[in-house]
């Protein structure tokens, strides 16, 4: 990259001092460099840091996190930059961390089934690197081709098969840690499991970049199951397709996969890189995986399938071969992004709900679609209560973007309301701090910012991030303010 | 003296002096309370906070041995009547349940609607699941299904100064906030005491199967070949835990090297996972074949090895001891041998096993009070040379500071210090029980 033209600016001090830890070229200061890092995957919340550091080592994370601390200046870590709740997004001011640069596999253990990883890992390379030995590491979240496991531990990521194989905290085994004082600790030493002592592999999984930047992290990769199989439902009425999934759980069958999208949802991927001919005239389809011993599968897909007639199914199929197969999921998989299709912006939340509440608050977000004149696309991973609403908005139209938060915000307190949660798999972030008040109270959150305190004494690291800021929930709960971009920054005082 | 300090914290039929002063298990208290409530836990823990008085917690009694090293403390609550199922959402596979709740209690009733806690902890009639929990135990069949920290979903704790906190939620996903879920799991109960626990079930397999190999002695060497094999091959084991001879014996009538799979899935599929074992047998190798009724007996009378904290005689020659070691996946086959070679030369007897492919091993020994000390010390360093650990699930008291019931502190015990300070400032709750002295 020819930068040296782009240099007119001089670097500050503290600039200088970050270029002698990891080089000149390594850091990024000038506006223009900077852009692209105002914010994550979430792009309703923007902050102009102070700087972007390009980091390889341990070593040169743990000397950056020092200097920073001397300085007193906020940072972030980032991996690929695929968050969806504006976990690795500035407030304004912070210095950005970046991990892509640390991205080897340091070491493969298929007898022990485990992999140890550097941060900036591509999550579907891991699996990649180890298919041909017939392995594969199991969270599989929708951004996999581009996100790191260094952004999945922060995360906890999910992904639409972890109905049978869990989230990332159920995968993860060791991790190195460097604290917000620059320490460097190694927790599951060797990925050895249960270590005694508080288990800290679990609070850092999930806690969004707020108590270390992980450098190192030693995963479990499982065995590629013998055999698989996919089934697509197509269904006249959600409340069918609903009913359905109670009945495949119900049946005592674990799917890998069971997902689910709505008309809207439909009509996005069909309109995107990936059609498959779904009907246009369907209310939903329900896309469903059943894998392991493939003796046993045959017996699961036909007590599927007997399920989906029972329920009023329109059509059912068996996907035939592996590549109509990958096509069903390369279709699922685009779900977000082909918002893009019918829509000039959208909105994607993450609430939870007991599966058994499914066509109860399907109801309620098709009022609260009514309610703000906005279509809402719903694309789920069904078979665990997790709910995508896609927001679809223009926020080339004056209101709408508020508007789009505001319904956002709605599907939430229904997922709450029904004993639920805000976010199921792409965290709390900036998105969604001021809906943590959903979910838990004053105390239960002081509990958690009082654990904060023992790793991140003085919020230097990743600040304002996964908590309500003072004042803010009032402000938007009380005064119905909708737009949540300007919230925390300005509440953080740290606003452009 | 007389339980005057307590009078109207909680009814005078819930509160006792502790007759039981001298336990050979320590963690014990001068008073005993019954809580029958979260309220009853809450005004307790209120009281001692407020008074400075220190605080055991106890239910079924089976974890009594496992760590502690303080005799007793000013109270010892008991939560054994506080239990039963509070909600049990059967289309979303998950439960609601008190802690002093035993897990064949909760196994029982789940059962009705065809759905279990996949924990197989031992001593299920006894062991509760806020003990399970609070100690972090598990069984064989974590292999494929997980510990504690896979199926926790969230919990209600009573925090030392008698406040209560949520934790996690009831949805089976869920990433908001911190995952405080997983401070709680094996923290001996020294940052709370959990009065509420909410779990991810599953449906009961279709089908069982066990299937028994059983190899000559000293053939280590083949049941890690065939291990390694069986690991690389597609089948999905529930169980690959190996049983030293000692304890073989007892379970099957023979004594040798036994490795316990069991496969749990449709009958079509566990029968074709043992013709792959039938097919795969190393030479000399014998393999018997148990399914469905005779596999779960097998299984339950396994799940009654063991200290369970009732058991400990007053005869010194019998001293009973448990640990569980820590290792690499196939590095429980090291240790195994490690562990029946070490009770040779420490004259102690040994019945152990061990998951190759979870890395959780069960040591049991008996005898002499200083050769279980030294028994222990031996086999703790030969484990770290391959980086594992041993920590001692029961002791009898009086061993405990002598062995040293959590090893070495870990590099990071600063922030674990920190956390237990943050928790619980006027350290009352199960003080010692833990690493490092927390």
């Amino acid at each position: 990259m020819n930068r040296k033209k782009h240099r007119r600016e001089k670097p500050d001090a503290v600039v200088q001092r970050l270029m002698n830890i990891v080089g000149e070229r390594e850091v990024f200061y000038l506006k223009e460099d900077l852009i692209s890092y105002e914010c994550d995957g979430y792009t309703m919340s923007k902050g102009m840091p102070k700087a972007v550091v390009f980091v390889k080592s341990t070593e040169h994370v743990s000397a950056v996190v020092r200097c920073l601390n001397e300085e007193k200046i906020p940072y972030i870590a980032r991996g690929a930059g695929t968050g969806l709740s504006g976990g690795a997004t500035p407030l304004g001011g912070e210095v950005i961390i970046s991990l892509v640069r640390m991205k080897r596999m340091l070491h493969l253990d298929l007898e022990n089934r485990k992999a140890v990883v550097e941060p900036g890992f591509i999550n579907l390379k891991l699996t990649q690197s180890i298919s041909d030995k017939g392995y594969y590491y199991a969270p599989d979240p929708s951004s996999q081709y581009a996100c790191t496991i260094g952004g999945n531990v922060a995360e906890n990521s999910g992904g639409a098969h972890c109905l049978k194989y869990g989230v990332t905290t159920n995968h993860i085994l060791g991790l190195e840690v460097v604290l917000p004082n620059g320490e460097v600790i190694e927790i599951g030493e060797e990925g050895i499991p249960d270590q005694p002592g508080y288990d800290l592999l679990g609070l850092l999984t999930g806690s969004e970049g707020t108590l270390g930047i992980v450098t190192k992290i030693t995963v479990k990769v499982l065995k590629n199951p013998e055999g698989k199989k996919t089934v697509l439902a197509y269904y006249d009425d959600i409340n069918d397709a609903s009913q359905a999934v109670s009945e495949i759980i119900a049946a005592g069958i674990i799917p890998a996969a069971l997902e689910m999208m709505d008309s809207i949802a439909i009509e996005g991927v069909e309109s995107a890189a990936y059609p498959v001919g779904h009907p246009r005239d369907i209310a939903a389809f329900l896309l469903i995986e059943v894998d392991g011993i493939a003796a046993g599968i045959d017996d699961q897909i036909d007590e599927i399938l007997t399920v989906c007639k029972h329920n009023n199914v329109r059509e059912v199929k068996v996907a035939k071969d592996e590549a109509e197969r990958g096509l069903w999921w390369a279709n699922r998989k685009m779900g977000f992004g082909a918002m893009g299709a019918i829509s000039p912006d959208y909105l994607v939340q993450d609430g939870v709900i007991p599966r058994t509440r499914l066509p109860e608050v399907l109801g309620k977000i098709a009022e609260i679609s009514k309610k703000y004149e906005l279509r809402i696309a719903n694309i789920f991973h069904a078979g665990d209560g997790n709910l995508h609403p896609l927001i679809l908005f223009d926020a080339s139209i004056p209101g709408q973007s508020e508007r789009a938060a505001k319904a956002g915000s709605e599907c939430l307190k229904v997922c709450a309301d029904v004993g639920g949660s805000i976010t199921g798999e792409h965290g709390v972030g900036i998105e969604k701090s001021a809906e943590m008040r959903f979910i838990f109270s004053d105390a239960e959150m002081t509990a958690q910012t009082n654990i904060r305190a023992v790793f991140n004494p003085e919020d230097l690291l990743n600040p304002g991030k996964l908590f309500p800021q003072p004042g803010q929930c009032v402000e938007i709960k009380q005064a119905g303010q909708g737009d949540r971009s300007t919230v925390p920054v300005n509440a953080m005082g740290r606003g452009d | 003296m007389i339980a005057s300090y307590l009078d109207g914290i909680l009814p005078k039929e819930q509160i006792r002096i502790n007759d039981e002063l001298r336990h050979p298990l320590g963690n014990g208290g001068l008073q005993l309370i019954e809580a029958n409530s979260e309220e009853d836990i809450s005004k307790v823990l209120a009281f001692a906070y407020s008074h400075n008085k220190t605080v055991n917690v106890i239910s079924g009694g089976t974890k009594r041995g496992f760590g502690g090293e303080n005799e007793r403390a000013d109270i010892l609550l008991s939560l054994a009547n506080y239990k039963g199922i509070v909600e049990h959402s059967v289309g979303d596979l998950t439960m609601t349940v008190k802690p002093g709740t035993t897990l064949k209690e909760i196994t029982d009733e789940l059962h009705k609607h065809g759905q279990r806690v996949a924990l197989d902890a031992s001593w299920p009639e006894l062991a509760t699941i806020g003990g399970i929990i609070a100690a972090n135990d598990s069984g064989p069949k974590r292999l494929l299904y997980g510990s504690a920290r896979d199926l926790v979903i969230g919990t209600r704790i009573v925090y030392p100064d008698g406040n209560v906190v949520r934790t996690g939620g009831k949805v089976v996903k869920n990433v908001a906030g911190y995952d405080m879920n997983k401070l709680f799991i094996g923290s001996m109960g020294t940052l709370g005491i959990i009065s509420e626990i909410t779990i991810k079930l599953r449906p009961l397999p279709k089908y069982e199967g066990l299937s028994l190999l059983q190899f000559p002695i000293g053939k280590e060497q083949d049941i890690r070949e065939f291990s390694i094999k069986i690991l690389d091959s597609m089948a999905e084991p529930v169980s690959l835990e190996i049983l030293n001879p000692s304890i073989a014996e007892k379970m099957t009538g023979n004594r040798q090297d036994t490795l316990a799979i069991s496969f749990e899935d449709r009958e079509k599929a566990v029968l074709d996972q043992e013709n792959w074992v039938e097919t795969h047998l190393p030479f000399g190798g014998e393999h018997v074949v148990l399914h469905e009724e005779d596999a779960r007996q097998w299984w339950e009378k396994f799940r009654h090895f063991g200290p369970n904290g009732y058991h400990d005689t007053e005869s010194e020659a019998d001293t009973q001891a448990a640990l569980k070691v820590g290792s690499n996946n196939l590095d429980v086959l090291v240790n195994m041998v490690a562990a029946d070679n070490l009770a040779a030369e420490h004259h102690v007897a040994v019945e152990a096993h061990g998951g190759i492919g979870h890395g959780i091993s069960r040591i049991y020994v008996k005898g002499l009070p200083e050769d279980i000390v030294s028994y222990t010390r031996a086999l703790r360093d030969k484990v770290k040379e391959k980086s594992g650990y041993v920590v001692c699930t029961h002791l009898p008291f009086i061993l405990r500071e002598a062995v040293g019931v959590w090893g070495e502190k870990p590099g990071y015990f600063a922030l674990l210090e920190g956390i237990k300070r943050t928790n619980d400032p006027k350290n009352i709750l199960n003080r010692n029980r833990f690493v490092g002295g927390i």
